[in-house]
């Protein structure tokens, strides 16, 4: 499904900082820096699963991608041409290429909107399609993601969760984009709603030759649904690897702390628990050095002084940092 | 639909039926078991009804004098809430003055709704502008409301009209403020989110998806400010400055019989009462309408 040959989008040294403001002036007293620094090609028809703890700026990067908000710093190459620093009036002929589906099906839909009107949106703002077109495209639409015609007059508020997701996915697809953003896409469903909603996405992504950016801390559902697993840890990338390489052999210490937290089936087995200590540092005042030498258990001097670069240390899968 | 998301419907079904109706019918079967609210509404529609059919329910002219019946007491022949001093009957003064009290509070509050919304959205809206617009807001906040009115009034000229413009200006800075503060969260949500990332512009963001969501406040807003407008208008008028004699303005009946208090106290009285009747029915309805327009309702 992969194709290794050609990335479909290139980010490089994407950094999103949010000024902190205080005083009386509101002057800028620092920088949150929820992004730091994030290089990697994403290629056509992969799925890139991204995970990390909270605050890691997985959720931030995607954003950041879509240009949803404005890039501190980096540049993002979709499909050969430079879109980091586009205008926002030239980026929306961008947008019909990226989409994003996100986490909480409930929030992201209008309360006010009928089901038909708001996936009419998309059609409205970028074709110059008739009413009567649009309602037909729409129908199929709803269709294509496993909901009914009768759908199309309905509030919101009459679905469940995983109905109000597929609107939201039907809302995504619509114009026939190329990449999709899933933040959390799934974590606000049970699990088996979850699942049909992952089916959903993996027959769409067959379909459409889609390409997704997978962000989750669900590390089961990313290691099922993606090619490529990439781990944020403060702003930066840790680790990057093919999905089943990093789950069966990873090699930053913080990417085997997480892997050791997932929960096994099997009762009373023993297992290596790699425990972390402390608590994610602020990102407003991140650790000089490596980011994660606080509470890495290989850390030296070294670790404390000088960052880790992002190197390849057999094909296919880079690492930032020193004792691998 | 697959299985484990019918029983999720299912499940939901009861509350399903309730949602299909309409938020506007939700929110109405919420007023009607409020009996003040009511009560405020029975007042505000026959008002509704006076102002309409004026011309039909009264056969006096509200202006016309006849000085053989002046200052005729409440229950007389022919004029059952009597005369003024120069004639005129009084019942059909105060039909002719509820289509006034009407015309200013609706178009002075539909005026001010108009520049407060506008100036809230913007300045919750675009952050660079907040700032300044907010400033602008809280200018016209450091004046009394009523001292603001009698500025613009002193600088315009005393008529109704310019009455109606004083007390829309004197509306914008609150709800300004009001719909500012709805913006502000409104426009945290995700869907807003998602219509950017659709592509959709700022225009069509804030009156699509915006405004609609911040319709609950703005409504309340609109009815109690119908109550200031119309108490605002009597005052101005009372003072001289509104509506000018003959016109049958509450206020101004109001400040005619004054003179008449011992004489004949119905000149005041009555006007009186129907001003605050009909205050009071617009301030109930606000309450009524804020505890229906609950925000934690689920709202469809």
């Amino acid at each position: 499904m992969m194709n290794l040959q050609q990335p479909l989008l290139q980010i490089n040294n994407v950094k999103k900082y949010y000024p902190i403001k205080g005083g009386i002036l509101q002057r800028v007293q620092g920088h949150v820096k929820a992004v730091e620094d994030v290089t990697i090609d994403v290629y056509e028809g992969e799925t890139l699963g991204i995970v990390g703890e909270s605050g890691c700026g997985k959720s931030t990067f995607g954003r950041a991608v879509l240009r949803l908000e404005p890039l501190t710093e980096g540049s993002i190459v979709f499909k050969g041409q430079e879109i980091g620093t586009l205008s926002d009036r030239k980026l929306k002929a961008f947008k019909r290429e990226m989409q994003m589906i996100f986490q909480d099906p409930y929030a992201s839909l209008n309360p006010r909107q009928r089901v038909g009107d708001a996936l009419e949106e998309a059609f409205i703002i970028h074709t110059s399609l008739s009413k009567k077109e649009r309602k037909e495209k729409v129908l199929n639409l709803l269709d294509e993601v496993g909901l009914k015609a009768e759908h199309y007059d309905r509030y919101p508020h009459e679905f469940s969760g995983g109905q109000r997701q597929r609107i939201g996915i039907a809302r995504a697809i619509s114009l026939n984009p190329s990449f999709i953003v899933c933040d959390e896409a799934v974590s606000a469903l049970d699990v088996s709603v979850q699942a049909q909603v992952i089916k959903l996405l993996k027959d769409l992504q067959e379909k459409h030759q889609l390409t997704y950016m997978f962000i989750s801390h669900d590390l089961g559902v990313v290691r099922h649904i993606s090619d490529r697993v990439l781990v944020m840890y403060l702003g930066n990338t840790a680790e990057l690897a093919p999905a089943d390489r990093i789950y069966d052999n990873p090699l930053h210490p913080y990417t085997k702390a997480l892997l050791s937290a997932i929960p096994r089936p099997v009762p009373g087995r023993k297992r290596n628990r790699v425990k972390l200590e402390g608590d994610l540092p602020n990102p407003a005042n991140p650790p000089k050095g490596c980011s994660f030498h606080t509470r890495c258990p290989l850390a030296t001097v070294r670790c404390k002084e000088e960052r880790p670069i992002w190197r390849e240390v057999e094909e296919n899968h880079f690492v930032a940092c020193h004792e691998v | 639909m697959p299985a484990s998301e019918a029983v999720a419907t299912q499940s939901k079904l009861g509350k399903q039926t309730e949602g299909k109706q309409k938020v506007i019918v939700v929110t109405l079967k919420k007023l009607l078991k409020n009996r003040l609210a009511v009560f405020g509404l029975f007042i505000i529609f026959i008002q509704i009804l006076m102002a309409v059919f004026a011309p039909w329910i009264t056969h006096y002219s509200p202006v016309t004098q006849s000085l053989v019946n002046s200052e005729l007491p409440v229950g007389s022949e022919n004029h059952w809430l009597g005369t003024d001093n120069y004639g005129r009957d009084m019942w059909s003064r105060i039909v002719f003055g509820a289509r006034i009290s009407l015309v200013v509070g609706l178009v002075s509050v539909i005026l001010g709704l108009t520049g407060g919304i506008a100036l809230g959205l913007i300045s919750g809206y675009f952050r660079k502008l907040d700032g300044w617009i907010m400033r602008f807001v809280d200018l016209l906040f450091a004046f009394p409301g009523i001292l603001l009115a009698m500025l613009i009034i002193a600088m315009l000229g005393t008529s109704l009209v310019n009455v109606m413009i004083a007390i829309s200006i004197w509306s914008i800075p609150t709800c300004a403020r009001i719909v500012r503060g709805s913006v502000l969260s409104v426009k945290k949500q995700e869907y807003i989110v998602a219509m950017k990332s659709l592509g959709a512009g700022n225009s069509r963001i804030l009156i699509k998806h915006i405004l609609p969501n911040c319709m609950a406040p703005i409504i309340v807003f609109a009815t109690m400010r119908m109550a200031t407008a119309i108490l605002s208008t009597s005052a101005l008028s009372f003072l001289g400055l509104g509506a000018q004699p003959p016109t049958p303005e509450w206020g101004a009946m109001i400040a005619a019989g004054q003179d008449y208090m011992w004489t004949s106290p119905h000149m005041t009285i009555v006007p009186g009462i129907a001003i605050m009747l009909v205050v009071f029915a617009f301030n109930v309805l606000g309450d009524g309408l804020r505890d229906a327009l609950d925000p934690n309702m689920d709202l469809g």
